[in-house]
This record gives structure tokens, C-alpha cells and sequence, in this order.
């Protein structure tokens, strides 16, 4: 086998900047559940401390021999719940649940339609912790000044055990799509009512939302130090929505985030779950390089390539559920071949299809990143 | 969105070619929820038979479903034509009591089983399936396999049907499938599994009998198993 001749950044940034690295990069969505489940932890154990998540994520990570970037696993389903990050009501393994069973997020209508005003005039950051937040977490508000700050030394543990390993952070800042946003916190049927039967409502929520977005993320990804961030949207392919809405309500307000970070040499990594083989065509529209795009193994990787190889990198996608029922030899089977399909001309990260399940096999983990690390150097 | 003229009486047209169309369904596919809800009000106050307002409404529902097999329409449209034909029949309930419901289509127990809380996908298939004539029994969310077991039991069902979002959740579908086997209830029901984390190898690990992703082809196979097109039927 040959050496690699690359290290992770360069690796990661060829492939980012569409060219053929010494390898593929590979960048599993290695969270908190999954860490768990790999290490045989109970989901209890890394629901209430998150000093854990970050220990037993690179515990995994060690056991690999590594992988080339981290991604950010560093927040308990509370934390993640009272930064905005799943605006949801949610239900905690220990607490709420069993020890052994994943958080789970219940998707409510608690967006209210009024509130669409009151995000227009006050922003929604604010509006989300004067008011929304109350209505989806049982803690006091004088606990939330301890739970925003370990969040943030959560992260910062998590990148000093990156610095320590010497391998730079997949991203460190993150947000949702203002649209994922809305459909989350009004629920799915309810907002899409709004989309159809109340569009000036939702447009104009977009609009604010959307330059509140960017004058907020800019300068957070500036100083987070990693010229890349995590955009996502789960709820707007065509699986769900067709061309008009997409086009009315997406499309121009991701544009515009998307070209405002470039504008500063910063890449958007668009997480995209569902099926976007419907939207793939949009993306041509973005400034080459400008952008990653993440699929969890419903879109079609062969025909994203076919559409964007050569204009932005795609990264993806083997799925949660090859991850937990599937055996060793399958899950490296579909990584060669997508190595091989898609990643052949470079512009090409393997990742996992969104996350590492909780009932992943271990040996099902290993082969995927195994395979990325020898595949081509065989 | 197209906002059709109003017009009296409202008499059902049939269309050649058997797709019939009447101004209430045509108000279902064009996802006119006020509209929809005038239209039954007047009809039920006009005296006309509830069983006849129902029939358009799931012609309605059918012409969707065709709209989103096509490609034509999309997921959101599917969720919108469901949600009025919910409160459609809210409106009906009352009447076809008096009258007497409907011949079901068929019976379907649904469940998001043990360790999963997603329900969107279920309710979607619920609704279809009810708007196609099936009686649904929903079991809701987080159900442990023992409850499906009871339900199938006292409902003797066509199908059994189990949505996950969440890959954990795989387990209890094929410990449910494996009661069922062992009460011998199994050979009875045709068992489905869907949602967004399901494949065909999600299909073969809990020994299931279909698996989509798809409510909209769900109802197809529901359709199928009971033999028939039963929203022309009710
Ligand atoms: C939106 C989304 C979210 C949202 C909200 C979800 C919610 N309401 O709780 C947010 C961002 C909050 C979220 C969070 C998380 N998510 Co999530 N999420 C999704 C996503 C993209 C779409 C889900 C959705 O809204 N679907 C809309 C409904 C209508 O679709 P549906 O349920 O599939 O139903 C349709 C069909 O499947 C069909 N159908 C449904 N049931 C049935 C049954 C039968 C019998 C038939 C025939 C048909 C049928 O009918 C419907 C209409 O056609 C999925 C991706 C996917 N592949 O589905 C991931 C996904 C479910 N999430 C995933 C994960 C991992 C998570 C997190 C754990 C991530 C994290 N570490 O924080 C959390 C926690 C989730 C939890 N336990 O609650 C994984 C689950 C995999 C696993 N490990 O088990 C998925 C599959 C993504 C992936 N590929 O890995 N998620």
C-alpha cells in the first residue's frame, strides 16, 4: 500500500477546492448517540454531561486511528435544545426516557401564527429566548446562563482535543436554515399551510431572519477560526415541497447567505437530509467552491456529481440504517464504490448519510473509515 | 391557487373515462380548505345523502394521490388535501352516523413502535388510508410490540402497518413481527414497514411483507391486498 502523502487539512482542503487528494477525506457525523453506541455507553450516560459526549466521541476516534475532521460533538440533547439548535420539545434517556434509548425531539406546533409578527419586528434570536424558549424546555431561567456556558466551553474542550490530535475541526459554527427553522418551531403541517395559504406571513419572517442570520454568523465563523460553518436544512427538497415554493422561499434567502459568506472566503456546508435530486440543478448557481453539500443517502450521489462534480464538493452518504443492520464487507462495498463514482476526479468527502445511528455496529464504523484510508492507496 | 367560482346545484359530473370529478373534489385537488368545508356544510343542509359527500371527498383525495404518484404534486400537497379532508369528514361525522357509515375498504392497525416518537409519517398514512375507505386503528407513538399483538387480536386487521424514523426503532418492529408469529396471528395481516430511515434490507430484518417510504404507494399496496379500488367502492 502506499503512504499517504497529504495531511488531513490538505487532503480536506484539495478535496473542498475540487481537486483529487492523496485520498479521500473522510468525515463521519460522529455524535453524541453514536459515540455512545460504539462504545457501549448507555444514551444516559452522554445525555446529562457533556464533558462525556466530548471524551467518548474521541474515544471512538482514537479506537480509528483517527479520521481526517471532527466533526463538532460536544452538546447533552438539553444543551442542544435551549441554544436553538433543535428548537423542540425534547424527552432525555435517564430523565424522561429509559437509559438505553436515544433522545427524541417532539415536533409540537408551538410557533404561533402571531408570532410571525413579533419575529419581523424583534428578530427571532431574541424573540426565541424573551419567549419561545419557555414554551419548550422545563428549565428555569436561571439556569440557562450555566447551561449557554457549558455549551460553549463544550465546544472549546472539543477543539482543544482536535488541536491535541492535530487535526482542525470539520466547522465550529452552525445554524439552521430560517426556513428549517419555522417549519421545526410551527411544525410541518401547520407551516405548510402558512407557505400556501399565508405566503407574505412567512416571507416577510424570512426575510428578517435571513439578514439577522447573516449579520449574526459572519462574524461568529470569523472568529471561530475555521473559514467553513454548517447550514442545514432537513424539510425543503423536493421530497417534500415542489419548484414554487423552493424557488419563492428557499432558493433567493440561501443565495444570498451563501454569497455573503463567500464574499469572505468562508465555505457554507450545506447539510442536506431527504431527497434533493429534484433541487441539485440550483446549486450551479452558486459561486464555484463555494460551498460543500452533505447528503444522508436519499439524494443520488452519481447524479450530484453528474450535475455539480467540478463546481462544488459533495460529501456522503452511507446510511444510518447500512451503519446498524448492515455487516463489514457491505458497508466497505458501498464506500469503494462510491470512492470510486463519485470521488474519482476528486471533489469528493465520504461521510456518513446525516448520523452515526445509536444501534451502529462498530465493526460496520471501522470499515467505513478503514476503507476510506486504504481504498485508493492499495 | 386557483379559486373557482362558486356553482349551484352541485351535482356530481362524471367524467368519461372513469375519473369522476364533481366541484367539491375538483375544491379537494385544488387544496381549497374553505371552500371544501362551505361546500360540504351546504350539501348536508340541502339534505343530500352524507354517504354521496363522502364519496366526492375521497374522489378528491384519489385525484391527489394520482396528482403525487405522477409526480405532478408533491408530499406538501399530499399533507394539505389530508388535513382538509380531515376536517371535511369532522363536518360529515355527525351525519354519516345517522346514516350509517360507510363499507370499509378494509382495517389497518398503524404504530410507531417502542423507542421512536415520530409521527408525522403515520399520520399522513392514516389519513390517506381513511380518506381510501380503511378503517385505521392508530396505536400512536413509542407502542410497545405487545400492544400491536392485543390490537390485531381483537381487530383482526387486513395489514399491520409500523413507522420508524429512527433506526433504534428496528428492533421492536422485528420483536412485534416475531409476536405476532408466535400468537399465530402473523399469516392473517399483511405487515408494512415505512419511513424515512427504511429500506429493502429494513424490509427483510423484521420479516415484513412491504416497505416504503412513500405513504402514497403504502395506500396503493393497502389497495391491493384488500383487492380492490375502494375509493370508488364506498
Ligand atoms: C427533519 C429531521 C429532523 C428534525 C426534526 C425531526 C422530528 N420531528 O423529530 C431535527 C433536526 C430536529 C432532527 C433531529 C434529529 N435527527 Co433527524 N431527521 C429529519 C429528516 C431529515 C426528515 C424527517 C421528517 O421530517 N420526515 C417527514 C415525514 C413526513 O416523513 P416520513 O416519516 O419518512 O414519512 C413519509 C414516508 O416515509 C411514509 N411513511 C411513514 N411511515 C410509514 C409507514 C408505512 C407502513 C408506509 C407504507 C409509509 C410510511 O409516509 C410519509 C409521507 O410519504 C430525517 C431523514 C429521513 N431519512 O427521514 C432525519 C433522521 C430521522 N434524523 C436522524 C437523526 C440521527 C437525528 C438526531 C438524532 C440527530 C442528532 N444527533 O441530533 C436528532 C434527534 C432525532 C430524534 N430522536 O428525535 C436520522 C435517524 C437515523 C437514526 N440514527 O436512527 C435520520 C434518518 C437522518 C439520517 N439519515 O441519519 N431530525
Amino acid at each position: 500500500m502506499r503512504a499517504e502523502s497529504m495531511t488531513c487539512d490538505e487532503r480536506f482542503t484539495t478535496a473542498v477546492r475540487l481537486g483529487k487528494p492523496d485520498r479521500v477525506p473522510v468525515v463521519p457525523t460522529l455524535q453524541a448517540e453514536g459515540a455512545a453506541g460504539y462504545t457501549g455507553l448507555s444514551m444516559a450516560a452522554v445525555a446529562g454531561d457533556n464533558q462525556m459526549v466530548v471524551k467518548t466521541m474521541f474515544e471512538v476516534f482514537d479506537d480509528c486511528g483517527g479520521w481526517d475532521n471532527p466533526y463538532p460533538c460536544a452538546a447533552t440533547p438539553l444543551q442542544l435544545q435551549v441554544t436553538g439548535s433543535h428548537p423542540m420539545l425534547v424527552r432525555i434517556p435517564g430523565r424522561d426516557l429509559a437509559d438505553d434509548e436515544p433522545f427524541q425531539l417532539e415536533e409540537r406546533e408551538i410557533l404561533r401564527l402571531e408570532d410571525y409578527d413579533t419575529i419581523c419586528e424583534i428578530g427571532f434570536e431574541k424573540f426565541f429566548f424573551d419567549d419561545y424558549l419557555w414554551r419548550i424546555t422545563d428549565i428555569t431561567p436561571d439556569l440557562l446562563p450555566t447551561e449557554l456556558a457549558e455549551a460553549v466551553s463544550g465546544l472549546a474542550r472539543f477543539a482543544a482535543g482536535c488541536s491535541q490530535r492535530g487535526v482542525t475541526p470539520y466547522f465550529l459554527g452552525a445554524a439552521s436554515h430560517p426556513f428549517f427553522t419555522l417549519s421545526l418551531t410551527r411544525s410541518m403541517t401547520p407551516f405548510t399551510q402558512d407557505l400556501y395559504y399565508r405566503p407574505e406571513l412567512v416571507e416577510r419572517a424570512l426575510e428578517r431572519m435571513t439578514a439577522d442570520l447573516i449579520e449574526r454568523q459572519l462574524p461568529l465563523i470569523r472568529s471561530s477560526g475555521v473559514d467553513r460553518w454548517l447550514f442545514t436544512e432537513e424539510r425543503a427538497s423536493g421530497f417534500f415541497y415542489p419548484p414554487t415554493v423552493f424557488e419563492r422561499f428557499w432558493w433567493p434567502y440561501t443565495r444570498r447567505v451563501v454569497e455573503a459568506c463567500w464574499s469572505e472566503g468562508i465555505v457554507t456546508i450545506f447539510h442536506l437530509d431527504q431527497c434533493w435530486d429534484r433541487n441539485l440543478k440550483y446549486f450551479r448557481d452558486l459561486p464555484a467552491g463555494s460551498a460543500i453539500l452533505e447528503f444522508d443517502g436519499l439524494t443520488d450521489m452519481r447524479r450530484a456529481r453528474e450535475l455539480l462534480g467540478g463546481h462544488l464538493c459533495i460529501k456522503g452518504d452511507v446510511p444510518a440504517t447500512l451503519l446498524a443492520i448492515g455487516t463489514p464487507e457491505e458497508v466497505s462495498a458501498y464506500c469503494r464504490s462510491l470512492i470510486d463514482d463519485v470521488g474519482r476526479d476528486g471533489g469528493f468527502i465520504l461521510g456518513t448519510g446525516c448520523c452515526v445511528p445509536p444501534n451502529v455496529r462498530p465493526e460496520n464504523f471501522r470499515a467505513m473509515i478503514q476503507t476510506a484510508k486504504s481504498h485508493e492507496l492499495a | 391557487m386557483r379559486h373557482a367560482v362558486r356553482e349551484f346545484p352541485l351535482s356530481p359530473r362524471f367524467v368519461e373515462g372513469g375519473s369522476m370529478s364533481s366541484v367539491l373534489s375538483q375544491a379537494i385537488v385544488e387544496l381549497e380548505p374553505q371552500r371544501v368545508a362551505t361546500l360540504v356544510g351546504e350539501r348536508l343542509e340541502a339534505g343530500h345523502d352524507p354517504l354521496q359527500v363522502l364519496a366526492e371527498c375521497r374522489q378528491g383525495m384519489a385525484i391527489v394521490g394520482e396528482r403525487f404518484q405522477s409526480g405532478e404534486y408533491f408530499l406538501s400537497e399530499l399533507l394539505l388535501s389530508a388535513e382538509i379532508f380531515k376536517d371535511a369528514v369532522r363536518i360529515l361525522e355527525p351525519y354519516l352516523a345517522k346514516s350509517g357509515p360507510p363499507e370499509p375498504a378494509g382495517a389497518v392497525v398503524l404504530a410507531t413502535l417502542k423507542g421512536d416518537i415520530h409521527d408525522l409519517g403515520k399520520n399522513i398514512l392514516a389519513t390517506l388510508l381513511r380518506a381510501h375507505g380503511f378503517v385505521v386503528h392508530d396505536l400512536g407513538v413509542n407502542v410497545p410490540p405487545a400492544v400491536v399483538v392485543d390490537k390485531v387480536r381483537e381487530t383482526r386487521p387486513d395489514l399491520v402497518g409500523f413507522s420508524a424514523l429512527i433506526t433504534t426503532a428496528f428492533e421492536s418492529m422485528r420483536e412485534a413481527a416475531g409476536l405476532l408469529e408466535q400468537a399465530g396471528l402473523r399469516d392473517g395481516v399483511k405487515l408494512m414497514v415505512g419511513g424515512g430511515v427504511t429500506t429493502p434490507a429494513v424490509k427483510q430484518f423484521v420479516g415484513a411483507d412491504f416497505q416504503s417510504t412513500d405513504a402514497s404507494a403504502g395506500v396503493a399496496y393497502c389497495l391491493s391486498v384488500v383487492g380492490g379500488q375502494a375509493s370508488h367502492a364506498c
